[in-house]
């Protein structure tokens, strides 16, 4: 809310100064383009190796994007100085800003198809970050992760397509594969490429179906709807198919999808714009209705959409961004933004209305504005494509319900009848008039001094549209022409009529609600909901808190891939039972060995068992002992020792073991409860009886298990062994360390740091345990 | 000779498996033991064994004989033993603490960190 107390003036220009970043910005770019002539270069080596480097280069084209970037940029950052004066967070909005400008001035300036890809992701996160920053408001937070969702699920699609594109072209640039364009048309791999890039800027530019994160993403402060949501950042996806046009503007797939999908979004979101009724959102149907026109333009095959395409992108977002500055304004001095509450508010902000109702002029393209010469080459780019008719119709009723739309924003809210008075409402500070009206004043001036904007749209329209001669680049031409007159005519008087049916219009559309069920917007909730519960599914499933069930999983799994690896690798050689000189020894620590672990396998009682154990760990000592590895036998007979005692220590808080069978119907779980039915099988769930650890599908697990162990070992036997460290450690053990014993120099002194981290994971087990063993301590099992 | 020696692990391996696999909290520690010393034995023959010779240098020479040990594997081996003694016997307090606790050792219905789920969606959350 507005108050205007002291204070405001200090409070509403104390971000004033951010604004030095964009203005120099475009202080630069306009030297620059006094200065040196288009196209640009600059290229720095980055990874060369991989084809990317900092390939930067700007044409007109880029040129007029990076002139809307920093212009209206400028302009924003003067408006949200005002709009966040009281907004503790502004600096940090500010910051995002920044970096978006930044990631929006790369990304219009990237030759290098990667480097074009990192800019074009920075602008997704900072549009999350700023559809986000209200993050206390949980619908904030939805329409923040909506947009992210889709336009980085967009971009991951565009980055697949721009690798096909590189690799099909041969080059890893913008412009080579623009140079490569015609030669691409008969790859097969075409399509698909096409597809992708396609995804990435339908769902950059918000069209249909993707195109319901744009109305959502007005959570976000006005500054940034003006800004991202209108003038640049929906923008980028335009700019991306615009700037490839010329390569493919002779394949059918692609002018087929553009303009049926710049129709069709065109349409749904200007009939859909009749269904809102906040004054932001209605502007963000409107502008989702423009891309539509802007992807149409772009398909068109005729030289003259270039023209009409960089006219049309340059007046809506001198347009577009007044116009949201004036619903913000709104909102700022009223508190809401809902079209039934607002009306002849145009005695109480008359600059405001000022404003809405030059920017509405241009945006219904009346005469005395640029949207009129830009609506001109709209429709003229139209007329010399033979479009279906469908799509002749459709764009009338999209610009006749467009003019509706100025209507409601410039002329409904001010000129109204004036409701119920709420409190005072007094015009907003300066910082929030200034900008849209500079930028409204400035579309003006390009109607009335062309020659200020002609050269950088005609230079951009060339850019993109290399066939158009210099015959037929006169803005104005169309002056003359009746007939296109009269079609505007027909479409203001549509509009009108539209407009004064508004609300008999937003009632009838309200009574097929029902429809949203269907929509796309319900389909990503949908999608959304199921992602959830199949992330639920599969984390009970494979993380069931069950310890066996856990533990048969991972067998499972990692049986399954050693299967699959055997499957890949070469059969084994025979193996042989050569007598080495150990002989009888290693039979005598085999034998050792596998009594100890069939008979822990066998036996109940848990003394036994453990002692079994040890029976394994005291045959591989003896094996060690007659390997030649005394040091490794003494340590292991001296761990099995401590081992088997301190497990006796311990053995009695265990309690006694399990029973064979159990009759007790509450150790049986309900298959939804631990998700895993086997956990009663064995003899099946009609008795209760069965084995521990002895179930079918344990032996089944064990015994693969120790097949595949041994198939390891024949995998592994025949490799070669490279001896090259024990023989350096054979070496250099006495003169460099003064040691005979080998084994122990290179734990003590060539591996020392290694050991030291071996004697910290005892010492941290021991510190682990030492809580636990006091608690065993001070109770003693029932 | 290996031969004798692979099929020894193989079959302490599948010994280990089927007692990790028991129902009760003690044999799964012991089978964890058991497959810890296949495992060494595994790293062990990778290490190709074959002499009876310890990596020991005689007096009076400066460098490793070449009939010796290879001392490598050795190294590493021991490295392993010291480690999975010093895992086996924090699992050991820790599994006697729990079936103390829980007054019970059959691992399924320990359910203490990770209880059944409530919510179809949504994680339990434990509250202590």
């Amino acid at each position: 809310m507005q108050h205007a107390d002291p204070h405001d003036h200090d409070a509403a220009t104390a971000y004033l100064w951010v604004m030095i970043f964009p203005l120099a910005a475009f202080v630069l770019l306009a030297w620059g383009l006094v200065q040196h002539p288009l196209p640009w270069h600059w290229e720095l080596p980055w990874v060369p190796g991989l084809g990317i480097d900092l390939a930067f280069r700007i044409d007109a084209f880029s040129a007029q994007m990076l002139a809307l970037i920093t212009g209206i940029g400028t302009l924003v950052f003067v408006y949200a100085s005002g709009y966040l004066a009281h907004e503790p967070k502004a600096g940090r909005l500010l910051g995002v800003l920044l970096l978006f400008m930044l990631a929006m001035i790369g990304a219009v300036s990237a030759d290098n198809l990667i480097l074009l890809f990192l800019f074009w992701e920075l602008t997704s996160l900072a549009s999350f970050l700023l559809v986000g920053f209200k993050h206390e408001d949980a619908q904030a937070r939805a329409s923040a992760r909506q947009a992210l969702l889709i336009t980085m699920g967009g971009g991951l699609a565009l980055l697949g397509g721009l690798i096909l594109l590189a690799q099909m072209s041969g080059a890893w640039t913008l412009s080579g594969v623009i140079a490569a364009g015609p030669r691409l048309a008969e790859d097969p791999r075409l399509p698909l490429a096409l597809t992708l890039v396609l995804l990435g800027a339908f769902t950059k530019s918000a069209q249909f179906p993707f195109h319901f994160w744009l109305p959502n993403a007005m959570a976000a402060p006005t500054p940034v709807s003006a800004y991202l949501h209108s003038a640049t950042l929906v923008k980028l996806g335009i700019y991306l198919m615009a700037r490839l046009d010329p390569a493919f503007n002779q394949v059918l797939f692609w002018e087929a999808v553009l303009i049926g999908t710049g129709t069709l979004t065109a349409v749904w979101a200007a009939v859909l714009a009749l269904r809102e009724r906040d004054l932001k959102r209605i502007l963000a149907r409107t502008t989702v209705a423009a891309l539509g026109t802007l992807t149409l333009l772009i398909g068109l095959p005729t030289p003259g959409a270039g023209l009409a395409l960089v006219t049309f992108l340059f007046a809506h977002a001198l347009y577009k961004a007044p116009l949201f500055m004036v619903a913000g304004n709104i909102d700022h001095a009223t508190g809401t933004r809902s079209i039934d509450h607002l009306m002849g508010l145009r005695r109480a902000m008359p600059w405001t209305a000022a404003i809405a109702i030059l920017a509405g002029l241009s945006m219904a393209g009346l005469p005395l504005s640029f949207g009129f010469v830009a609506k001109d080459a709209v429709n003229l780019a139209k007329a010399d494509a033979d479009l279906f008719l469908l799509v002749g119709y459709a764009s009338v009723l999209v610009n006749a319900l467009v003019v509706a739309v100025a209507g409601v924003a410039a002329i409904r809210v001010f000129w109204g009848p004036p409701e119920a008075p709420r409190g005072p409402v007094r015009e907003v500070h300066w910082t929030l008039i200034l900008p849209p009206l500079v930028i409204v004043l400035l579309g003006i001036e390009f109607e009335f001094l062309p020659a200020l904007a002609d050269p950088l749209l005609i230079g951009a329209a060339q850019a993109i549209s290399p066939a158009l001669g210099s015959g037929d680049l006169d803005l104005n031409a169309s002056f003359e022409l009746g007939d296109l007159v009269s079609a505007t005519g027909i479409t203001l008087a549509m509009g009108l009529l539209f407009f004064l049916a508004w609300d008999r219009l937003h009632q009838a559309l309200h009574r097929l609600h029902w429809l949203d069920r269907y929509g796309p917007a319900a389909g990503y909730e949908h999608l959304l909901h199921g992602l959830t519960r199949i992330a639920a599914w599969q984390t009970r499933h494979l993380q069931p808190g069950i310890l066996s069930a856990s533990l048969r999983l991972t067998l499972s799994g990692l049986l399954t891939l050693g299967a699959l690896a055997w499957l890949a690798l070469a059969p084994p050689p025979e193996l042989t039972w050569d007598w080495g000189p150990q002989g009888w020894a290693w039979v005598l620590a085999a034998v050792l060995i596998l009594v100890g672990a069939a008979a822990a396998v066998l036996l109940r009682d848990r003394l036994a068992l453990l002692m079994a154990s040890g029976l394994v760990g005291y045959g591989s000592a003896v094996l060690f002992l007659f390997s030649g590895a005394p040091d490794l036998a003494f340590t292991q007979f001296a761990v099995e020792t401590v081992l088997v005692v301190i497990a006796a220590s311990v053995l009695p808080r265990f309690g006694p073991p399990l029973p064979r069978a159990i009759r007790d119907p509450a150790i049986r779980y309900s298959p939804k409860s631990s998700s895993s039915a086997d956990l009663v099988s064995g003899a099946g769930s009609n008795s209760s009886r069965y084995r521990p650890g002895l179930t079918p599908f344990s032996l089944l697990l064990a015994a693969a298990a120790g097949l595949g162990s041994f198939l390891l070992m024949t995998q592994l036997s025949p490799l070669p062994v490279s001896t090259e460290l024990s023989d350096w450690f054979a070496a250099a053990s006495l003169p460099e360390a003064r040691g005979h014993n080998v084994v122990n120099v290179i734990i003590v002194d060539f591996r020392a740091l290694d050991t030291l981290g071996e004697i910290a994971v005892v010492a941290f087990s021991l510190l682990a345990a030492l809580p636990l063993l006091a608690g065993l301590r001070g109770r003693a099992r029932p | 000779m290996t031969l004798i020696l692979m099929i020894t692990i193989s079959l302490t391996v599948a010994a280990g498996v089927l007692l990790l696999l028991s129902r009760d909290l003690f044999r799964t520690l012991v089978g964890l033991a058991v497959l810890g010393s296949a495992v060494n034995l595994t790293v062990f023959l990778a290490g190709r064994p074959g002499s009876l010779t310890p990596p020991l240098i005689p007096p009076g020479l400066d460098r490793l004989p070449a009939g010796a040990a290879d001392p490598l594997p050795q190294a590493l081996v021991l490295t392993a033993i010291v480690i999975g003694f010093a895992l086996l016997c924090f699992a050991l307090v820790l599994g006697a603490w729990i079936s103390q606790r829980a007054g019970h050792t059959e691992v399924d219905r320990l359910r203490l960190s990770e209880p059944p789920a409530k919510d179809p969606l949504k994680p339990t959350i434990l509250k202590e």
